[in-house]
């Protein structure tokens, strides 16, 4: 059995607000000095997913884990292959800049049919930067597979996947058969920490690295240029507010001014 | 706290509780002077005839011989089965350098028995006993030497002098074996029963009995050879002749030229022998029981670490290991598996451990004895193994040694606050055992609490364990004016710490330190931005290898920025880049920001205007006092602060107890009963002071947290702070808005 991880490295989402900075003329996020870039929680959490079910299915199954980005995305394969993945992929090609999540997905399908033999991929819910969480489908109408997304729980059993996913009032359990892109939330718990023997082996294996060409991908089509989603502007909202304290000697006076206060500003 | 602008003169209670310093005769030099004079004395008395028969009416002395052959041969079968399962333990770095500091320890721990003496009860207790047994062998041997070798010694004023202290140790041994019994079956709730077996029943009693029938043999001799011949002679043996005389009240008969065969004869006699098979059969319970540490404590006492307690063993060739950490009782070192069989249960480790106070699911007490009873169980057929395969044989024990025999929670609920290595009479170094199986945990099994998982990747993917924190490690320096930055050229680098520069609470702190440096003068720059995480959680929780990266990156930063000094707001700080960065050849003159300040002021770089009424009372942290003997320091910046009356609380100094925070534990969620902050804020509050004072950003956190929970009502409140900021009221007086910084 063949699984794919999807991770993807982003800005960490704990940079202090103070230190998070915007060029709006080009529209980017400007990286914060001395905050290395991370794995999007989301993804540690697939890989996770990923891994159970490899484990479930003995020594013949393995997980692969592809990333597109930049070199430095090196180091999110790495900590997924430290968790216990077999091999790692990096999409690295100036052809894939600039692009938005369709233009990822494609990318992502193209690797993924490079591959050949995948039988499930798992994706974060959402990447934890831009929070669209749009790769997960839009890669399985890629591949024309089904998928399942925001999933708290994953089980596999004779080709078939089952899946509890979280709903906004409560859970669903759908299954489908393979092959299938499966999206994983913050529900299934959390990732495990990475064993020291394998981060030392996760050190020494060697990621492979693909391009637009080795996928057959034509560059026009994907990265900036093949790109649907434009951003028109990117900035950090201003926001501002004011506290005013209630007068009043005894609580029931200070709940009798608050009143007054809301019903003059039509709040209540 | 409340100011005064007026200069007043410290009304500081003088410092009554610093350490004791220790001799190396430790217990032993008053009683010898006492008993060297007595001789001297003796010998003024009397005549030299005076003596008597050794082995006097006893038909078969040779018997004893026999005895002490077998007693020996018992000794060495013990020793060698013991040793057998030491062995299959690996091996132990640096055992044999520093001999003369070891043998120094050997002095002071062993004869000495200076951490026997921490309980003054015991020690009294103790010292009766060993010294009993110690001088009533020699006793022993100088009859066995004057009857059996051509050596003619005791008559004369020897003999009486030989009489008198033989009596005396007799009495003495007899005190601290009723001292004992007391403790054992009439104190109520007694540590030393907390694992009691039969064998400390046989123990005592035993040697009680030993002791009684030795005077009962004495006294019949004494009834029939001096009572009436030689009364001048008999008083000497003071014990036996006011007992010979109780017995002799009786009127049994004595006997004569007419009555050979007297009925004090026959005590003598019977007692002799109850007495000689009950001292050979209970020197014979060293082989079987916890009285081994007649040989082993001093013997541990000599493998003792030399180096500092607050340093962890580093693992060599990490990348090269089969294994990480401490997983099966063999791949602990020989000197780790030696030390269980020197515990004696007496439970004083467990006593002052922060985790046990606060009932939390830590025993060092039983942790040790687990270890060694797994030892037993399993030792024997892990050699076997070894013997026929050559393996390591970490599959032949049937249960986990961490897991099952000692569970996470267990080794988790440490604090790494070093009070059981301090208080443990038989040197046993529990912490690094502790965090030996910690490393297992973490690095093998990768099995640990999540908020410690958390804090562990924290560090690895941004440098400190904060994680969520808004703060930068810039925060702090708004509002100070020109901030100079290390660059080689300034005297002293002032490494601010995760904590110092991440978590709120702590950043009035930083400021304090920083203004107080500027202010005496000193020639300092900070790293800023560039500061990152030494390690030191890491290395606590029992991620050794992430400790090894972060330490070897930042001694590389420190050499190419030429970092010579450091001054460290942290005791965590000060410890590692102290004792543990020398392990990777970083070496770097450190020093604790209290340190550098207490200097300062000694030398009148900084001068205390402003008086800070108010009672304080102080907490040693445990890595900048047990861990590295820093009392005095921060004590004397209290005490030259004007107004500032520091009382005590009743764990202070080497028996501070922990904050809870150590060991990684401000990580953590607490299993048990209590918090052991919570524990501590009331030791504070007790104290009745407006101010806990602290050294330490965790211990102030943990303050902070436990205060409001033991006081819930907001006025009157103790107000943590640490030694800086106290300092600082005293030196810039209140603050005002001028200082826009300060609140």
């Amino acid at each position: 059995m063949h699984l794919v991880v999807c991770a993807k490295q982003i800005p960490d989402p704990d940079t202090p607000p103070s230190a998070f900075k915007i060029d709006e003329a080009t529209n980017s996020v400007v990286p914060a000095p001395g905050i290395s870039p991370i794995l999007s929680q989301f993804d540690g959490i697939a890989a996770e997913a990923a891994l159970r079910i490899k484990e479930s299915q003995g020594d013949d199954s393995k997980v692969t884990v592809i990333s597109m980005g930049a070199d430095s995305a090196r180091a999110a394969i790495k900590q997924v292959l430290a968790m216990g993945a077999d091999e790692g992929v990096l999409l690295n090609d100036d052809a894939f800049e600039g692009g938005d999540s369709y233009t990822t997905a494609k990318v992502l399908a193209a690797a993924i049919n490079h591959l050949g033999d995948v039988d499930a991929v798992f994706c974060g819910r959402q990447a934890a930067d831009w929070d669209m969480g749009q790769v997960g489908l839009l890669l399985s109408e890629e591949l024309n597979w089904a998928s399942a997304i925001i999933a708290k729980g994953v089980e596999y059993g004779d080709g078939n996947i089952s899946v509890q996913r979280v709903l906004t009032d409560g859970f669903e359990t759908v299954s489908t058969q393979l092959p299938a892109v499966v999206t994983v939330s913050n529900e299934f718990g959390e990732p495990r920490y990475p064993k020291l023997p394998q981060i030392m082996a996760a050190a020494k294996k060697t990621v492979t690295q693909f391009g637009a060409s080795d996928l057959g991908l034509d560059p026009s089509d994907v990265g900036a240029s093949g790109s649907r989603l434009k951003v028109e502007r990117l900035y950090i909202p201003e926001t501002d507010s004011n506290v005013e304290f209630m007068e009043g000697d005894t609580p029931q006076e200070q709940a009798a001014a608050l009143v007054q206060k809301l019903q003059a500003d039509k709040l209540i | 706290m409340t100011h005064d602008a007026t200069v007043e003169t410290s009304s500081n209670t003088a410092m009554t509780v610093r350490p004791k310093s220790s001799s190396l005769l430790g217990a032993w030099w008053g009683p010898a002077v006492w008993i060297s004079a007595t001789g001297v004395f003796a010998g003024t008395r009397a005549s030299d005839i005076a003596g008597r028969e050794t082995f006097f009416n006893v038909a078969q002395p040779w018997v004893v011989y026999v005895f002490l052959a077998g007693l020996v041969g018992l000794l060495t079968f013990g020793f060698v089965r013991h040793a057998s399962l030491w062995m299959i333990g690996r091996p132990t770095d640096g055992i044999l350098k520093e001999i003369p500091a070891r043998l120094r320890n050997v002095g002071r721990y062993g004869a000495g028995q200076d951490k026997v003496r921490r309980d003054r009860y015991a020690g009294i207790m103790h010292w009766c006993i060993s010294s009993s047994i110690i001088v009533l062998t020699v006793v022993t041997a100088q009859v066995a030497l004057q009857d059996d070798t051509p050596l003619n010694f005791l008559h004369g004023n020897y003999y009486l002098f030989f009489s008198f202290y033989g009596d005396l140790f007799g009495l003495i041994g007899l005190i601290g074996v009723g001292m004992a019994l007391y403790r054992r079956y009439f104190a109520s709730h007694h540590r030393i029963r907390w694992d009691e077996r039969v064998e400390d029943h046989l123990i005592i009693v035993g040697l009680g009995l030993i002791l009684v029938t030795g005077f009962v043999v004495e006294s019949a001799r004494i009834i029939e050879t001096e009572l009436v011949q030689h009364p001048d002679w008999a008083k000497w043996s003071f014990v036996s002749w006011v007992l010979a005389q109780g017995i002799d009240s009786f009127g049994f008969s004595v006997s004569s030229p007419e009555n050979p065969q007297s009925e004090i004869l026959a005590l003598h006699t019977w007692s002799w022998w109850v007495h000689v098979v009950l001292a050979f059969s209970w020197l014979g319970l060293i082989v079987f029981t916890r009285l081994d540490h007649l040989i082993f404590a001093p013997i541990n006492a000599f493998f003792l670490r030399t180096d500092a307690p607050g340093r962890l063993a580093e693992i060599k060739d990490i990348e090269e290991q089969e294994v990480f950490g401490v997983g099966h009782v063999q791949d602990f070192t020989w000197k780790q598996l030696f030390e269980l069989d020197a515990c004696v249960r007496c439970g004083r480790c467990t006593e002052v451990c922060p985790a046990n106070i606060s009932g939390q699911p830590l025993s060092p007490m039983h942790l040790i004895q687990d270890l060694k009873g797994h030892l037993a169980d399993v030792g024997p057929d892990i050699q076997m193994h070894r013997h026929a395969t050559g393996d390591a044989g970490r599959e032949v024990s049937p249960i986990a040694m961490v897991g099952d025999v000692i569970k996470d929670e267990t080794l988790w609920a440490c604090r790494t606050c070093g009070a059981c290595v301090q208080e443990c009479p038989v040197l046993i170094e529990h912490v690094p055992t502790i965090v030996d199986m910690r490393r297992f945990l973490v690095m093998n099994e990768a099995r640990l609490p999540a908020n410690a998982q958390a804090a562990l990747e924290n560090i690895e993917m941004r440098g400190h364990p904060w994680r969520g924190t808004a703060l930068e490690r810039t925060t702090w320096m708004e509002g100070l004016g020109e901030v100079t930055i290390f660059d080689g050229t300034q005297d002293y680098l002032y490494w601010v710490g995760c904590s110092g520069s991440l978590v709120e609470r702590n950043l009035p702190i930083t400021q304090s330190v920083f203004k107080l440096l500027r202010e005496s003068g000193a020639s300092f720059g900070v790293m800023g931005q560039e500061e990152t995480c030494n390690g030191d959680p890491a290395r606590r929780l029992g991620n050794e290898y992430l400790f090894q990266i972060l330490a070897q990156q930042l001694i590389e930063t420190f050499n190419s920025k030429n970092v010579q000094k450091v001054i460290t707001n942290c005791p965590h700080c000060f410890n590692t880049f102290k004792n543990e960065y020398p392990q990777f050849d970083g070496n770097f003159e450190v020093l604790h920001h209290t340190e550098f300040l207490a200097g300062a002021l000694e030398d009148g770089r900084l001068k205390p205007k402003y008086a800070v009424t108010s009672d304080v009372t102080y907490h040693d942290s445990c890595y900048l006092g047990r861990m590295n003997g820093t009392y005095d320091a921060p004590r004397q910046i209290i005490e030259m602060v004007p107004g500032a009356n520091l009382v005590e609380m009743q764990r202070n100094l080497s028996r501070g107890l922990c904050c809870g925070a150590g060991g990684g534990n401000m990580w953590q969620e607490e299993i048990g009963e209590r918090r052991v902050n919570h524990v501590r804020t009331e030791e504070a509050v007790s104290t009745g002071a407006d101010q806990v004072i602290s050294n330490c950003p965790f211990c102030i956190q943990m303050f902070e947290d436990g205060v409001p929970s033991i006081q819930p009502e907001e006025e009157g409140r103790i107000k943590p702070f640490d030694v800086a900021e106290l300092l600082e009221a005293a030196v810039f007086g209140p603050k005002t808005d001028s200082n826009p910084t300060e609140d």
